[in-house]
């Protein structure tokens, strides 16, 4: 794996204003992406990892949204950035694959019109040659009938059709960064591992880095390099998809993880579920955001936010935890 | 396809319900042609038991003696042979009349139709982007008002505006009476290409942009609204994100993607506007002696012209009908999830 830093996130807040207040969705987080590898960010619902990613490229500027912090690419920060700025790199440096491609592609436009435009943006080519790209990105995703599936409209294909479509929309211009916001959630499980195949390998062969955003730790452990585990707005653990997945130290991902149902282990009639539900409001704690559902939580977490630090694993395996792992109590199996 | 055929069966379904409507709605209206006729015929000497003489005679003379059914029943034999009659009065043939005045109630409402998307489309979509600002306050208040506002009203007011004070428009009529004009299709703007009259269109302009734009105004602020609502939600729709994604600008965003899809329900807006653009060419037209049907339905209520009546409301109800096959057909051409293969 290279590791030269790609894209570097440093200390990135996204508040949105809503009418009980400023809800911080991301509350400062610190990442960097290398080249040429899958990063996955895993969270639950309202954990901010959309928000992330989606103001890497600006895609949830607006007058109710504050973003504070530094996103840097290329050498330049592109939260400072202003909208022109970022449409040349939207696109064509950093392009995104959304979830529900039924609704991300325009139902009145031709798939490989689609395809095409994104490749007009940023390159001028005749509309001809452009049309003749797509067919061929489509060919690439594992279309069968790429010159025909390229005349239909979106709601012609399958859903597994659609998300290869989308796909080749994300990877028209050969970017450097590919965000994959669940690409495979409104899939069926089989389907749903052939498009996981098909990013790795579109990974391998274009060097392209995909930030892959996931609630799936299956999805993870199939595809991830390294793992970045969001609780709250803020990274709690990260480290290398076996660090994490095999020796987790927060106890939320440990919770995650044991919440996971398991081919070898015992049967068990009822999966562990973590207590409580996640913080989605606008007042914050002052302290450990997950303390408030945590088994192994004592009166000290409530004080302040733990750092991100390296504690346990290897040298890049962060966590943000004030727990002495020494204690025998905490050896929890995942 | 099939959904057009079915709208198109329904056609003469919706004209044999419409003409039993109008049939019967004009013979309940109190007063009959034959006392007008008789009356008008004696030339104010006429004694009471002159005027009933001559009523009868007028009504055997115009079939208005016979039982209501059988009346009825020659009037659909008529229809399917598409003979409209003739009028009370005059003994004009309906056909003719209607070949006259439909062509200038067509460019009327085509024209009025062309205003009101221009205006409620670009008003629509700036107050859309200008969401929750003083701009989209304004728009959205003047567009109120101006769908709030009766046509008589504004047609009067733009009479005493433009035609009275400020002499710059023409308010009466359709063309100026010296000029020469030869009509061939009826429609003048299709005459001046066809006959190569180049000066015809310039005061056939000025007549109709009145009567036009009155017409237009209210559908104008129904339309902002509309548009306005439809484009603000599909602003919000995923693959307007996509589009952004992709690094397009603004521009291209709305153009490629905003508008299409945004479409559909201000087409459908428009169909069904249409008819009340219909009914309101009919005021317009009486307001600015527009020779249209409007024009010459009213005349014809007014004089108890019974087959004038009938003709006109068929007509009207025909173009109704007509616009709205031509809305379906222009949805499936819009929205391809509509065509089935």
């Amino acid at each position: 794996m290279s590791s030269e830093v790609l894209l570097e996130i440093r200390g990135l807040t996204v508040e949105f204003d809503v009418p009980a207040g400023r809800l911080p969705a991301v509350a400062g987080v610190d990442l960097s992406l290398r080249s040429g590898e899958i990063l996955a960010l895993v969270g639950e619902s309202g954990s901010g990892k959309s928000a992330l990613s989606m103001s890497l490229v600006g895609l949830n500027r607006g007058p109710r949204a504050h973003i504070g912090g530094e996103v840097v690419f290329g050498g330049r920060d592109l939260v400072a950035a202003d909208e022109n700025e970022l449409r040349s790199v939207r696109g064509k440096d950093i392009a995104v694959v959304f979830q529900d491609a039924l609704a991300a592609l325009n139902p009145t436009q031709r798939v490989g019109d689609q395809v095409a435009e994104m490749i007009r943006t940023h390159r001028k080519v005749p509309k001809r040659q452009a049309r003749d790209r797509a067919v061929e990105l489509l060919g690439e995703v594992g279309i069968a009938n790429p010159a025909q599936a390229a005349r239909a409209y979106p709601h012609q294909l399958s859903g597994g059709m659609r998300q290869r479509v989308m796909i080749a929309i994300g990877l028209a211009n050969d970017p450097a960064v590919l965000i994959a916001d669940e690409p495979t959630t409104a899939l069926d499980v089989t389907i749903q591992s052939q498009v996981l195949r098909l990013l790795k390998r579109l990974q391998a062969d274009h060097g392209t880095a995909i930030v892959l955003i996931t609630h799936d730790l299956g999805v993870v452990a199939e595809v991830a390099d390294r793992v970045a585990v969001m609780y709250a707005g803020r990274i709690v653990e990260s480290g290398t998809r076996d660090e994490v997945l095999f020796h987790p130290q927060h106890p939320y991902t440990m919770g995650l993880l044991s919440s996971v149902p398991r081919v070898d282990g015992p049967p068990v009639a009822r999966l562990p579920a973590i207590a409580g539900s996640p913080l989605t409001g606008v007042a914050r704690p002052p302290g450990c955001a997950f303390a408030p559902r945590c088994a192994f939580a004592h009166p000290t977490c409530g004080d302040a936010i733990p750092p991100l630090t390296q504690r346990y694993g290897g040298p890049a395996h962060l966590d943000r935890c004030v727990l002495d792992r020494s204690r025998e109590a905490l050896e929890v199996t995942p | 396809m099939r959904l057009v055929l079915k709208r198109l069966a329904a056609v003469p379904v919706v004209l044999l319900v419409l003409s039993t409507m109008v049939f019967a709605a004009i013979r309940l209206l109190p007063g009959s042609p034959a006392t007008g006729l008789a009356a008008g015929g004696a030339s104010g000497t006429a004694t009471a038991a002159d005027i009933t003489a001559n009523t009868e005679k007028i009504n055997a003379a115009l079939g208005l003696d016979k039982s209501l059914l059988s009346q009825y029943w020659s009037f659909l034999s008529d229809i399917v042979h598409l003979d409209l009659g003739s009028s009370f009065y005059g003994g004009n043939d309906i056909a003719g009349l209607l070949g006259d005045t439909l062509p200038a109630t067509i460019e009327l409402t085509v024209a009025a139709m062309l205003i009101a998307v221009l205006i409620g489309m670009l008003t629509g979509i700036l107050a859309a982007l200008r969401r929750g600002t003083w701009i989209d306050t304004a728009t959205r208040t003047i567009g109120t008002v101006s769908f709030s506002l009766p046509w008589f009203a504004l047609g009067v007011l733009g009479i005493v505006v433009f035609g009275v004070w400020l002499r710059w428009l023409p308010v009466i009529g359709r063309l100026p009476n010296a000029l020469d004009y030869h009509p061939l299709t009826n429609f003048v703007l299709i005459d001046a290409i066809l006959q190569d009259r180049p000066e015809l269109i310039w005061p056939w302009l000025q007549h109709l942009i009145l009567p036009a734009t009155t017409l237009a105004l209210s559908m104008a602020g129904f339309i902002t609204r509309i548009v306005r609502a439809s484009v603000l939600e599909v602003l919000g729709d995923d693959f307007v994100r996509t589009a952004r994604m992709k690094g397009l600008s603004p521009g291209a965003i709305l153009r490629r993607h905003v508008l299409r899809n945004s479409s559909l329900p201000i087409v459908t807006v428009l169909g069904l506007q249409f008819g009340s653009l219909l009914g309101g060419s009919v005021i317009t037209e009486t307001v600015f002696s527009y020779p249209g049907v409007g024009n010459l339905l009213v005349n014809g209520i007014l004089q108890r012209d019974y087959p004038i009546v009938q003709g006109a409301a068929l007509a009207i109800a025909l173009l109704f009908t007509l616009v709205n096959v031509a809305v379906d057909l222009l949805y499936l051409a819009l929205d391809p999830r509509l065509r089935k293969a």
